[in-house]
């Protein structure tokens, strides 16, 4: 089974249970979490579930194309159900039975992971789903998001495609993988992770990405007072990735490290702040 | 009778399990012995996804018989004998006959009553009124919502089962209702089952893979691993925290051998281990002490007849150990001295500057140290080097992949670039003790510079204002004062702690916010306190310890000889009578001001012998404090004793003549003062204290 195959196998599954698929979203982004499918969805009382393929991005995760397992650009499979359902373990599971996995020939296990994003206020409580000791899914129930308390409660369900995929055709190294029939991941993805890399690490421009953070820092600001929340949200996420380039550059000290990330909180928590009062009034 | 409660739900964390079981336990004992309910066992048992409580209750509160008063006899009962209105009102106000009352007597006196039985509640109705307000009272660390309810818990609740006597209870929590079934292991028998007792639910759900007994669990999986390591004739590297939490993290525990590529043995063992045990919850094997290639893991699981749980976990381990080398070739491709550089970048605290910073600080403490530890064989040049160096790991890949590694990878990239013995150790075990049941360091350099680094810690976060209070302490001040204490107790390590203070107030300049006398005053309080925590938890009689803190704490290890000397002489013969003389002489000594010895007025045979004996005693006692020989100083202040004795029977220390009484007060605070050196003795509790209180003062 190829890697599109296990996305397509996904999409078939998750519509299934109801969610909307949604596409990706076209900004750089750390996470599937951090997309407005679903930070601004999981705000407020209206039930909503989505799932969508989200490219995620780390810098600092970079190996060049040479390390078989870290790569700074990945393929997250987000999926959210506000409120979460009762039996949403037993849906999990049966997503993995529907891979053609065989549970009862595996060691399947939910383990104490509390995720949270201190860059969007979030946090959540929940596991890291290991299979055979392979962490291939993050499991979410969200407290809280944008610094507001969440409730309904969402649960949050982030696969992690390529160890998924590693773990489905039993492989050792991420560029063997096949993407499709005669396409590898090697072909699609080895010169992209080998040129970021350098990017992230050495070429990126230290000075250009620190003006970019603070254009985009007043640009949201601006924004939020205009009440354009959707634009300002984009604007703090595209802080969010300058941060994490200057970050991987070597760039930021730690006292700087924690004010860039709280002035980038801020302008979040005024964003879920707003969009909530809206919703309410 | 039985009692069966079983709280299923969604995985719990290790530590979870641990406190609810501990809160099940007491919460079921207090709320059944408020309802004097007799229990004859009570004991809760659990997997990752239950929480279980068995016990055997009596089948209901004893029927009881009290008295319901009414009015005084003499309002009761007429001049006739016969009872009055306010008698008939009070029987007809209960729906007793007047018949059914009498007097009884009550500390107030004479009233009239009567005897009721009242029946006891069965156990039933109080387990089921009991249950919903023990569940909602379980608090754990942190806790979550799910779904639409606004209750929070650990993890989402599934499903109550909650039987006595075989019949299941009426009891609805949140939106459960409790029943008599359950279902099997999630994965492997995902079926429900219906039991009607314990042992039955034990049975069932033993056919149904789930093992409810940790400690079965926890015996099997140790079972499991002698079995698979005796071909090998290997032994397990012991971690009972790691079986701890894999026994709580399984509901059918199925101990996988596995192996890795020989290759990776080059790495360094800690590195080994913190893939395995800390990432991956491996447990390590060895041979001869000697890493081999080969990890435990424990799955919950029944087979693994495919080998497919052992291959998993195989690539995983393969694919940390390939990072794990990564990081080592390419970390020590920069030498230490070099990465040091980029210290300054890295803020040790806001207030307190950069590493860079720290790294100048301790480097002037441990030389300062290496100058005035008592005793020889002082590795001050490598210590100091070591000081410099020590913090360059945190910008290594591997202890930012692996904080727990942080002084340790140091100390082995030290080695590798052939640094002395003594420095490289130094920085390896500069983080040591990490808590009182941790191991100082074992060599000289390292306890220096560990003593250097955690000091530094302290006077600077004490010096910007922040204090540990109740179970806060951020910035670890109460475990680096742990580790300063349990170092100079380990090592013996002999040094003015007040004059070490001052040098540390002295390095750090003008930097600290606090006033120097205030944040000295708060420091060697903070230390008084921990020492007596230390102290007491190493066994010695709280009295005891209170005694030997009394001299004070500018010689740490002092402390600790001066209550070993009294612990070991408690029981010697001489011990009572010293110690309540030393008390008769606090007492007499009470609000004098200070007086003078005169030789010329020692008129009595008695206080010469005193001025006699005292002048031989305190010279060669006081040569014993100096070396820190308390037992042998104790020794010799015993002999004061019978001569104080005489003393005192003899000589009237309040003296009409003036003169005379200075002397005499002046000749006994001269005695006080040296026993003040010793110890504060009026802490000491002895049998003879309410004796000597009563007994006269001359």
């Amino acid at each position: 089974m190829a890697l599109q195959d296990l996305i397509l196998d996904l999409q078939k599954f998750w519509a299934g249970q109801g969610c909307y698929l949604a596409q990706s979203y076209d900004l750089e982004v750390g996470a599937g979490t951090m997309t407005p499918d679903t930070f601004f969805r999981v705000l407020g009382q209206r039930p909503w579930r989505v799932a969508y393929v989200q490219p995620s991005r780390r810098p600092t995760d970079g190996r060049y194309g040479e390390n078989p397992n870290r790569v700074q650009k990945h393929f997250q499979y987000q999926v959210i159900l506000k409120p979460s359902p009762g039996d949403i373990q037993d849906i999990y599971i049966r997503s993995l039975a529907s891979l053609g996995i065989a549970l009862a020939d595996h060691d399947l296990r939910f383990d104490e992971d509390n995720w949270e994003s201190p860059t969007i206020g979030a946090w959540g409580v929940g596991w890291q789903v290991l299979l055979d000791g392979l962490e291939i899914t993050q499991f979410t129930y969200f407290q809280q998001c944008g610094g507001i308390d969440l409730a309904p409660v969402p649960v949050e369900i982030t696969y992690g495609l390529e160890r998924l995929e590693m773990f489905l055709e039993q492989k050792d190294d991420i560029y063997d993988l096949d993407w499709s029939a005669d396409v590898t991941y090697r072909e699609l993805r080895q010169r992209e992770e080998r040129e970021f890399s350098e990017y992230n690490f050495q070429a990126a421009d230290v000075d250009t990405w620190r003006r970019m953070f603070q254009a985009c820092r007043r640009e949201a600001g601006r924004l939020i007072e205009r009440n354009l929340l959707l634009p300002a949200y984009d604007m703090c996420l595209k802080c969010s990735h300058s941060f994490n380039l200057l970050d991987a550059r070597g760039a930021i000290s730690v006292t700087e490290r924690v004010k860039m990330i709280s002035e980038i909180r801020a302008l979040v928590n005024q964003i879920a702040a707003r969009f909530t009062a809206e919703k309410e009034a | 009778m039985e009692f069966l409660l079983e709280i299923l739900t969604e995985e719990l964390p290790s530590s979870h399990i641990r406190s609810a079981r501990a809160q099940l336990e007491e919460k079921f004992r207090r709320e059944l012995e408020g309802a004097r309910i007799g229990i004859q066992s009570l004991r809760t048992l659990a997997t990752p996804r239950r929480l279980i409580v068995v016990g055997d209750f009596a089948a209901g509160q004893e029927d009881r018989e009290a008295v319901v008063t009414g009015p005084p006899k003499a309002i009761g009962v007429g001049p006739d004998g016969r009872f009055t209105q306010a008698a008939a009102g009070f029987a007809r106000s209960h729906g007793v006959p007047e018949s059914a009352l009498e007097v009884v007597l009550t500390p107030k006196g004479e009233y009239l009553g009567f005897k009721r039985t009242f029946r006891g509640t069965p156990t039933e109705r109080i387990l089921e009124d009991a249950i919903p307000r023990i569940l909602g009272s379980l608090t754990f660390p942190k806790m979550m919502r799910w779904g639409a309810s606004p209750f929070r818990f650990s993890r989402p609740l599934h499903r109550l089962l909650c039987l006595f006597d075989g019949r299941s209870l009426n009891v609805r929590f949140e939106s459960l209702t409790a029943s008599d079934r359950t279902v099997g292991h999630r994965i492997l028998s995902p079926g429900e089952i219906r039991v009607s007792g314990f042992a039955e639910y034990q049975a069932r759900l033993a056919d149904h893979q789930v093992i409810v007994d940790p400690q079965e669990r926890k015996s099997s999986i140790q079972a499991q691993i002698a079995e698979k390591l005796a071909p090998l004739e290997a032994q397990v590297y012991p971690d009972p925290g790691l079986l701890e939490e894999l026994t709580d993290n399984v509901e059918h525990p199925l101990v996988i051998l596995g192996s890795f590529p020989e290759e990776f043995l080059s790495l360094p063992i800690e590195v080994l281990a913190t893939a395995m045990r800390k990432h991956q919850k491996f447990f390590s094997v060895v041979r001869d002490r000697k890493q081999l290639a080969h990890f435990l893991g424990v799955a919950d699981a029944c087979e693994d007849a495919k080998g497919l749980i052992r291959e998993g976990n195989e690539r995983v381990l393969r694919a940390r150990l390939v990072d794990a080398r990564f990081f080592w070739d390419q970390d020590r491709k920069v030498p230490l001295a070099k990465r040091a550089a980029g210290l300054r970048d890295v803020v040790f605290q806001e207030k307190l500057g950069s590493y860079e910073d720290k790294a100048k600080r301790v480097k002037k403490i441990t030389g300062y140290l290496c100058d005035k530890l008592e005793g020889g064989g002082r590795p001050k040049k490598e210590a100091v080097e070591a000081a410099g160096l020590c913090k360059a790991d945190l910008l290594t890949e591997m202890v930012k992949e692996f904080p727990d590694l942080q002084g340790r990878m140091g100390g082995l990239y030290a080695r590798q670039e052939g640094y002395p013995a003594a420095l490289s150790e130094a920085i390896y075990e500069h983080y040591q003790p990490s808590g009182l049941d941790d191991d100082s360091p074992p060599s000289l350099s390292g306890r220096i510079l560990s003593l250097a680094d955690k000091l530094d810690s302290i006077v600077g976060v004490v010096g910007v204002g922040i204090e540990a209070s109740g179970s806060s302490d951020p910035f670890g001040l109460r475990r680096n004062a742990h580790g300063v204490c349990k170092i100079i107790l380990d090592g013996k390590l002999r040094f003015s702690f007040s004059l070490l203070l001052d040098r540390v107030l002295a390095v750090y300049g003008d930097r600290l916010t606090v006033a120097r006398d205030a944040v000295k005053r708060y420091v060697l309080e903070f230390f008084t306190g921990r020492l007596r925590f230390i102290l007491e938890r190493r066994g010695f009689r709280y009295d005891l310890v209170a005694a030997a803190l009394g001299p004070g704490i500018d010689k740490v290890l002092d402390v600790l000889l001066r209550v070993q000397a009294l612990d070991a002489l408690k029981s010697s013969p001489q011990f009572e009578p010293f110690i309540l003389m030393a008390k008769r002489v606090n007492n007499i000594l009470r609000d004098q001001p200070p007086g003078k010895v005169q030789p010329d007025f020692l008129e009595e045979r008695e206080e010469r012998e005193l001025a006699s004996t005292f002048s031989i005693v305190e010279r060669n006692a006081r040569a014993m404090i100096a070396r820190g020989d308390f037992e042998h100083a104790q020794n010799i202040i015993f002999r004061l004793q019978p001569v104080l004795n005489a003393f005192f029977d003899r000589v009237l220390v309040m003296a009409e003549d003036k003169k005379l009484r200075q002397s005499r007060i002046g000749l006994l605070q001269a005695i006080q003062k040296l026993l003040a050196e010793m110890a504060d003795y009026s802490q000491v509790v002895v049998e003879g204290d309410a004796a000597a209180k009563s007994g006269p003062a001359r």
